[in-house]
């Protein structure tokens, strides 16, 4: 043993003369780091209550519960997270995967109950909600810039170019490999946010699931279960589910659409019918229906699963209403649309073609010889644009243009083309005439944002060229030498007092006129209710133009039921699929009487 | 310097492999027989110079009926990892006894039996208590326990919890019905 | 150390002792499971004559939670927040050895700049780690001051950790595909600061245990490991270095970032508790050295996180792999099986105070005066919750 060894230790006592390492009493607060994962702290309006966080918690820590003033709606479930801290373990997972960023944690990490009582329930609190001290801070752990643990952009779909697509009718969107569709189904987080915004209710992430496990089959039957039409609805829904999508607060919602037609772009209509193995037996009821449009068919659809005898009367040579007689073949190819039909006809569904109610057969025959009568016969009746010169010739509706494209009548449309209207039916006629060569402007009232039509839609028409011409209200049609000269006030948009949507005002005095071929009015429709009898007609009840209906679908005569355009204000086929869906279930229980 | 390739293809000569995967260059999984692990297990540590043990683990395919035991063994001079696997039988699970070949298979064979039930006859203390004294029950390694079962069973939620699905409670109040 | 006569003793043969315990010659002894002499939540069934122990067992299972098992119905991004429980003090070993597992697996690659703040995670916890170690050895020689040094300096690490990953303990950090976030500004002034701070302390410290006559005659002797006991035992880190094995994993298998760093393995010969002391304070500095080092060398600016699938829904092939990396006590491994679902099959922690703690301390133990049985478990660096994940 060395005498330095024995010495040296005592070297260190100069220690006891230096700050301490301690901090002192009473104890400092010391605030946590600026990225500290504290408590949280949720913005109760940017949440919209997906429930991502309480998915990806390992600890089975958050619930998600309804919150006083929080209301349920489309793309808001109206539930909260509620924490349990009693199980949390601040990993901060619930922040990184939040999708709207709403929760976030603050560098507050002292929390102090009084009292003696049971404080089993104490350290349970929704953020945001209940009032706590350190709701206001700025500081503590938010995702970094940079750090995404989901997937914010679409997969690209790829889309004709448009200078091929100007001039054709080949379907334009050419869908997705089974890769980019498995890419674009993982992007999912399955909060089901969507499936109340559907009209139809589908169940948008079952089937999403069924394409990342690659099983299409039942991801068939899903799509089946409430939507005869999924290969049309693949292509021309206006899909309200992606809007509501949890996804789009920060970034790209699921082409959930474009899902779909992967689903039914994949199976022949072979495996659907294997996969779907519909069985029933006929209960020997018969039901009526009028209109083979979607609303019709997929009520037809809905009533022979359940047994009954459906017999189909269509005005038309073919069936498919608006799907085939209203949305061009780039957009939705006639082939596609058969398919669908096809399944629903082998299922034993008659329809007699070219019979229109009311002209070639009586409303009153029906209802003595069928149980039930289901119409959904569509809006047929354009409406008037109540300006001088609109019965000129050379002045045509939208809905007669597209019927005649689609029957290969020359719609006879000279090289420019006026179309009035901002709707679906105006973007689909202008693309149309696009595409027979014709100069297109589009005419309408309001401004570019405040147009009914899809987006897409509008953005497509662009590429290809189309021109726009808003806030413009027409006045008078002149015909000169086979030229139309076609004047419109323009206008200034007006906001409204009393919060409505802002109004076009004409500008006195401020006048285009410009010459066109050809002017396609696509304003709106109405419905056609002539084929009804005078006394059931007055039995009915409407408004706005619109059948009455309870929540089966049923009118006022209690063997009527209807559906479609006619009845819901939406006025789109998913929301006729529904219709025809909810009014099988509802004939069903009315002839059941249950 | 030997190899791990030699090492491996020494053991599929001499004794014999079921299967081969390469990982990564420094480390490979091979597949014996059950009743060749003790000799391979032997010659690698002797001949092919595995000297380091680095863990024993076990994993239940239930479905399959099996149990897989995994030998790790490090060799230092060419610092690379073989693993060598076998599979046993789930019904009757027994694995010979390897507590000879290095100080730590002992506590090892007494985890795995604890924890998988599997069974090394001779292996010293293999029947004490490892980690659950006072365990009843099936071993809880084991795919077939649950343990959020467990859980549920043996402890108290915490009062006032319960949690609503957004997609049932939407349905319930949207009333699209 | 103990020339005493033996006769009175029953003979040790190989490690074990031979004797009957209803002679009532000896004494059972718990020490512990709470026993400021045991690190961590364990408990040695000592057997004593007079004051030497002739029989030791190790318990554990006061740490047990089923971590391993819990992970098999997890998801596999659900599972980092568990893995960093494995090791209270060194925590960011098995966050790193998790996530690089599931990249092998998935076939992910993480960016540069993730892989050096990797690099400079582990070396930082490394550094925590031997300062609690140095707090643990310390007090239970008897040394209390230079324990609650050391603790207060991990203390500033972890204030550096507390800023870089958002806590101070449980780090969470590190996630399959790279890290959760990149340090802030001025982060490597107050790192440098600390560090100076931890040499400083070193510095003291070497004296006080190195130059310690008192620590000397009770470490050096003390559970000496033969070079031959190290592949009997699969002794593994400084356990093994003490006694000259030149291994060190971040050399014979070089991860992350550390084939570009420069340092040599640290080796002494004598191979008992006083040259595993040594080796440990030379490791610390060189941790200190080799975050100098990352940090000079480390890109400023670039991606730290690649993005995985939806974790949600990720799912990874079947596969199996090994990976490792050097703690403070040794290679520490991660085993992960997938079984092409969106859960790991299985995951099996090695951590090395698995062999150190039970086999090897079972059969250091005999012979030992129990007044230096902590001091033992002090010098084999074990920490209980890797034994039974």
């Amino acid at each position: 043993m060395s005498l330095k060894n024995f010495v040296a230790p005592f070297y260190v006592w100069k220690r006891a003369f230096e700050k301490p390492l301690t901090n002192t009493k009473p104890l400092e607060t010391r605030p946590g780091a600026a990225a500290y994962r504290g408590f949280h702290v949720n913005d109760i309006e940017k949440c919209i209550g997906c429930g991502s966080c309480e998915e990806i918690c390992q600890n089975m820590s958050i619930d998600l519960v309804p919150v006083d003033g929080i209301e349920t709606k489309d793309g808001d479930s109206g539930l909260r997270p509620r924490i349990d801290y009693g199980r949390c373990c601040w990993c901060a997972l619930c922040i990184d995967i939040c999708p709207t960023g709403s929760l976030n944690m603050t560098n507050e990490y002292t929390w102090l109950e009084e009292g003696d009582g049971d404080v089993d329930d104490k350290f349970i609190f929704t953020p945001g909600v209940d009032k706590k001290n350190w709701n206001n801070l700025e500081l503590g752990y938010k995702r970094p810039v940079d750090y995404e643990i989901l997937e914010y952009s679409k997969i690209k779909m790829t889309i004709m170019e448009t200078a091929e697509r100007s001039d054709s009718f080949i379907e334009m969107v050419k869908g997705y490999s089974k890769e980019e569709a498995e890419r674009e189904a993982d992007r999912c987080v399955a909060c089901g946010i969507c499936v109340a915004t559907c009209p139809a209710n589908m169940d948008i992430p079952e089937y999403i699931k069924a394409i990342r496990e690659d099983d299409l089959n039942e991801a068939v039957r899903l799509l089946y279960k409430t939507n005869p039409f999924s290969n049309s609805c693949g292509r021309i829904c206006t899909h309200r589910c992606e809007d509501a999508c949890v996804l789009e607060h920060r970034g790209e919602s699921i082409s959930i659409r474009w899902l779909k037609r992967y689903i039914m772009d994949n199976v022949s209509s072979e495996e659907i019918k294997s996969s779907l193995a519909d069985e029933f037996t006929k209960n020997g009821k018969k039901i009526a229906i009028i209109g083979a449009g979607p609303g019709g068919l997929s009520a037809a659809y809905y009533l022979a699963k359940l047994g009954y005898s459906v017999t189909v009367f269509e005005a038309k040579e073919k069936a498919g209403g608006m799907l085939r007689y209203g949305i061009p073949e780039y957009r939705l190819p006639y082939d596609e649309l058969d398919k669908d039909i096809n399944y629903i006809l082998s299922l034993g569904v008659k329809i007699e073609y070219n019979i229109r109610i009311g002209k070639d057969k009586d409303f009153d025959d029906l209802y003595k010889h069928f149980d039930s009568i289901f119409f959904s016969i569509g809006l047929s009746k354009p409406y008037s644009m109540r300006v001088e010169g609109e019965t000129l010739p050379g002045v045509i509706s939208g809905l007669k243009f597209l019927d005649d494209v689609t029957m290969g009548i020359d719609p006879k449309i000279g090289k420019s083309v006026a179309v009035v209207g901002g709707g679906n039916v105006a973007m689909d006629a202008a693309r149309t005439s696009k595409r027979f060569g014709a100069d297109v402007t589009v005419v309408y009232r309001r401004r570019l944002e405040d147009m009914p039509a899809d987006l897409e839609e509008i953005v497509e028409a662009q590429e290809e060229n189309v021109e726009f011409v808003v806030k413009a209200i027409p006045t008078k049609i002149v015909e000169n030498k086979g030229k139309l000269y076609f004047s419109w006030n323009n206008a200034k948009m007006v906001e409204q007092k009393d919060g409505g949507r802002p109004k076009p005002v004409a500008i006195e005095g401020d006048i285009t006129t410009r010459t066109f071929d050809t002017i396609i009015s696509a304003i709106g429709q109405a419905g056609d209710f002539s084929f009804l009898p005078k006394e059931i007609e007055e039995k009915l009840k409407f408004k706005w133009g619109k059948v009455i209906t309870d929540k089966s679908r049923q009118t006022a005569d209690s063997k009527i039921f209807a559906g479609g355009d006619v009845v819901n204000a939406t006025a789109d086929a998913i929301s006729a699929i529904e219709d025809g869906h909810k009014a099988a279930i509802g004939i069903d229980r009315a002839l059941r009487k249950i | 310097m030997k190899t791990i390739l030699n090492s491996v293809k020494n053991i599929e000569q001499i004794f014999g492999v079921l299967a081969k995967k390469i990982q990564r260059p420094d480390l490979i999984f091979i597949t014996v027989e059950k009743k060749q692990v003790l000799s391979v297990l032997s010659h690698l540590r002797d001949i092919e110079e595995y000297t380091h043990l680095v863990m024993i683990t076990a994993i239940d395919y239930l479905e399959q009926g099996k149990f897989q035991i995994l030998y790790l063994l490090h060799n230092y001079k060419n610092n690379t990892d073989l693993g060598v696997k076998t599979f046993i039988s789930r019904e009757d699970a027994h694995m010979y006894s390897a507590h000879h070949l290095w100080g730590q298979v002992a506590t090892y064979q007494r985890e795995l039996h604890e924890m998988f039930g599997i069974d090394f006859p001779g292996s010293p203390r293999v029947n004490e208590n490892f980690a659950l004294e006072g365990w009843e029950g099936i071993p809880p390694m084991r795919r077939d326990f649950d343990t959020l079962r467990y859980s549920q069973e043996t402890y108290n939620f915490r009062k006032g919890r319960a949690t609503n699905d957004p997609k049932k409670y939407m349905k319930k109040n949207l009333h699209k019905e | 150390m103990f020339d005493l006569d033996r006769k009175k003793y029953p003979k040790i043969d190989d490690g074990k002792a031979n004797f009957e315990l209803y002679s009532h010659k000896y004494l059972k002894l718990w020490h512990g499971p709470q026993h400021p002499g045991v690190t961590g939540n364990m408990a040695l069934e000592l057997t004593v004559s007079g004051d030497e122990i002739i029989d030791l067992k190790t318990h554990v299972g006061y740490l047990h939670r089923g971590f391993e098992k819990l992970m098999e119905r997890r998801r596999f991004i659900q599972c980092f927040p568990i893995v960093c429980r494995i090791c209270v003090p060194e925590p960011d070993t098995n966050e790193y050895l998790f996530s690089a597992a599931i990249e092998e697996l998935a076939g992910i690659e993480i960016p540069e700049k993730a892989i050096w703040i990797r690099t400079l995670n582990l070396e930082m916890t490394r550094l925590a780690s031997y300062l609690m170690w140095v707090g643990g050895q310390a007090g239970a020689l008897g040394l209390g001051a230079v324990g609650q040094w050391a603790i207060a300096h991990r203390d500033y690490v972890l204030d550096l950790f507390e800023e870089m990953t958002g806590a101070r303990v449980y780090h969470m950090y590190m996630v399959p595909g790279g890290v959760r976030g990149d340090f802030p500004q001025g982060f490597v002034h107050r790192l440098e600061a600390v560090l100076q701070k931890c040499e400083k302390l070193i510095k003291d410290a070497k004296i006080v245990m190195l130059n310690n006559s008192v620590l000397q005659d009770r470490l050096v002797g003390l559970g000496i490991i033969t070079p031959e006991m190290i592949d009997k035992f699969g002794i593994v880190g400084p356990n093994a270095r003490g006694s000259g094995a030149k291994r060190d994993v971040r050399k014979d298998n070089p991860y992350l970032k550390y084939n570009e760093l420069d340092f040599e393995i640290v080796t002494e010969t004598d191979g008992d508790g006083f040259a595993r002391l040594k080796v440990r304070f030379r490791e610390m500095s060189q941790s200190i050295s080799l975050i100098r080092q990352i940090v000079s060398k480390m890109p400023k600016t670039g991606k730290f996180h690649v993005k995985t699938p939806n974790p949600l829904h990720w799912k990874i092939p079947v596969g199996e792999t090994y990976l490792k990396a050097e703690s403070t006590r040794g290679e520490y491994g991660f085993y992960v099986a997938t079984d092409g679902s969106g859960f790991p099959r299985k995951v099996t922690v090695r951590g090395p105070s698995y062999t150190h703690a039970v086999s090897l301390l079972e059969y250091l133990g005999v012979g030992v005066n129990i007044a230096d049985i902590a001091g033992l478990m002090g010098s084999l660096h074990t920490y209980p919750p890797e034994i039974e994940r």
